[in-house]
């Protein structure tokens, strides 16, 4: 646009993992990846350097070929492709990857978390045990990238459940755990694809959506919104993963390889996205719209009314119940260790 | 693209380097002539004209022609001559800094079209300032403003600067993946009517066609098409002679890539 130098807005995308595209007959070393995040940004940057790595280190027995952009379409279109042999792998959300391995959505239960240390605690414990699970449903991962913690966005402030019931909210086109979690706060809520959000609050379809401060600035809709509820709604993270038979039919040293190569960028990329979410509120305080803070009382409603949604999560296909044990119980054990100040 | 910055800084000076084949010489010989200006402007600062021209060729400079720690400063200047060359013209416009953005898009309407030229030069230094600064999060902050910017530019007069708007607005609008809330459909027909007015002379608009659009949604035989055009058409047209040169080394560049891209 402005210059040789190609403007990249690379911090865009970070944390924000999707996935997408087309190809056609491929190799063992020849692995075909879509994401949504279009080139140039900072994530397609970081797999690109360390495929070039992985490149030079296998003697050009292992490539890795990127499509970006959502040129694949959707998680689950790129499940597709991967299942018809068009792709091997990709970048997804977790609840995109919940269809071929249910321990993926466990992270999104809303509320689940109160702080970024808690989650740190989980990761800990839960990431391997998550990975290995995914490996056992096809899928080798090489690290986890977090997306953040998605916070409320509306034009009127918003401190309680109440509040929330006289505004018409988002809930994500397929997101059966949000939809959930609305219906048992007593809510009614809008379903509409992401795309369609900016719309739904410029007409007033929907009032209330929710998004990490990453999300919100790359969606724009930080310019039709005026209030944000700084509360850890939900926690969100990408997974890079490729089929197993496709990792599997690598030279052991070349799998090595690729594992610690891939896992050194993306380790770096997930420590970085907390840092961009912190900067991205800072610029969204800056932009005008205005941070609400929610008391403690208001907190413990926000828990207590969430919670009865636990043992509906039970019943659920689409929840490894066992992992959710093992998780509630890294958790108890954290905050039994780390009891929160008293209020 | 680049092409667009350099456009009205002042007929002796953007003619000089619109029209140079040798971007080096270029390179090299500009910091006189951004010298000179500042000095101009120094003693005239309620000129608009020469303050459009500063935010042009200021931004031009920094995004083509210096280091990245550079362009920050440099766009930065570009940023704020333009900035002063509107208010100057529409006085309401003096405020908009951290306006909101609602605010913004009806207080744009009332921006006539007299006022074209530092509309166009204010949102060219903004631009300029954006992409140097594209690793903060207040870059992507902006964007949404800068392009209301720019539709309002649009709206006023679409020929301006031979189709220029169409080409930044064909630009913003394929950096994001439709998944994203980008809409590439929109992207293609801007750059189609930038090139439609500029009657093909333009080569920096393909390139970017190419580079942004083609890649964005995968169109590899769109890509190859545009660019093998610009690598097969002359660089010297009056006006977009130096930013031709430079289209021609991309398109080369881009078209090496191509294979390994798609």
């Amino acid at each position: 646009m402005l210059g040789r130098r190609a403007a990249c807005f690379g911090r865009w995308w970070v944390g924000f993992a999707l996935a997408a595209l087309c190809a056609g007959t491929a190799t063992a070393a020849d692995i075909k990846l879509a994401s949504v995040a279009p080139d140039g940004s900072r994530w397609i940057g970081q797999m690109r350097a360390g495929a070039e790595e992985v490149r030079m280190r296998t003697g050009g027995r292992v490539t890795f070929k990127f499509y970006p952009g959502g040129v694949m379409g959707n998680d689950a279109q790129v499940l597709r492709k991967i299942r018809a042999g068009q792709l091997h792998g990709g970048a997804f959300t977790s609840g995109g990857l919940a269809e071929r391995y249910s321990g993926m959505s466990i992270y999104g239960i809303p509320l689940l978390f109160h702080s970024q240390e808690e989650v740190d605690a989980v990761r800990a414990k839960i990431d391997p045990l998550m990975a290995a699970g995914l490996d056992k449903a096809g899928f080798v991962s090489f690290g986890f990238t977090e997306g953040g913690f998605a916070n409320l966005l509306s034009n009127e402030p918003i401190h309680s459940v109440e509040e929330m019931k006289r505004k018409k909210v988002w809930v994500p086109e397929g997101d059966q755990m949000s939809f959930l979690a609305m219906q048992t706060m007593g809510l009614s809520p809008v379903v509409l694809p992401v795309t369609d959000v900016l719309t739904g609050l410029q007409t007033g379809l929907i009032e209330i959506t929710f998004a990490s401060p990453v999300t919100a600035l790359v969606l724009q809709w930080h310019t039709k919104v005026k209030y944000i509820t700084v509360l850890p709604l939900s926690y969100s993270m990408g997974i890079f993963a490729i089929e197993k038979s496709t990792f599997s039919a690598l030279m052991p040293a070349d799998q090595q390889i690729v594992r610690e190569v891939m896992g050194r960028y993306l380790g770096k990329l997930d420590r970085e996205a907390r840092d961009d979410n912190r900067k991205a509120l800072e610029v969204l305080a800056k932009s005008g719209i205005q941070t609400v803070t929610v008391n403690s009382t208001d907190v413990e409603g926000w828990r207590q009314t969430i919670e009865s949604l636990y043992p509906k999560l039970r019943t659920r296909s689409d929840v490894d119940v066992p992992l959710l044990d093992q998780l509630l119980t890294v958790l108890t054990d954290y905050r039994r260790a780390h009891p929160e100040p008293a209020h | 693209m680049v092409r667009l910055i350099g456009a009205k800084a002042g007929e002796a000076l953007s003619a000089a380097i619109l029209n140079q084949s040798d971007p080096e010489l270029v390179g090299s010989g500009m910091p006189a002539y951004l010298l000179i200006l500042d000095g101009l402007i120094s003693q005239r600062p309620q000129n608009p004209a020469l303050l459009s021209a500063g935010a042009q060729l200021f931004a031009l400079y920094g995004s083509r022609f210096a280091t990245a720690e550079r362009a920050v400063t440099l766009s930065d200047k570009a940023r704020r001559y333009g900035e002063k060359s509107l208010c100057l013209v529409h006085q309401p416009a003096c405020h908009w800094r951290n306006i909101d953005y609602d605010q913004l898009v009806t207080e744009l309407k009332g921006v006539d079209v007299k006022s074209i030229g530092p509309l166009y030069s204010y949102a060219v230094g903004w631009l300029a300032n954006l992409q140097a600064t594209s690793s903060d999060w207040t870059a992507v902050a902006e964007l949404p403003w800068v392009q209301a910017v720019l539709d309002r530019t649009l709206e006023l007069d679409e020929t301006y600067e031979h189709g220029a708007v169409h080409g930044y607005l064909g630009i913003l609008n394929s950096l994001r993946p439709p998944a994203l809330g980008g809409e590439p459909d929109i992207a293609r027909q801007h750059f189609e009517r930038a090139i439609e007015l500029s009657q093909g002379r333009d080569l920096s608009i393909k390139v970017e066609y190419a580079r942004r659009y083609a890649r964005l949604v995968f169109d590899q035989e769109l890509h190859d098409r545009l660019l093998n055009e610009v690598l097969n058409s002359p660089a010297e047209a009056p006006g977009f002679t130096l930013f031709n040169v430079l289209a021609k080394q991309e398109a080369q560049i881009l078209l090496t890539t191509s294979k390994e891209y798609f």
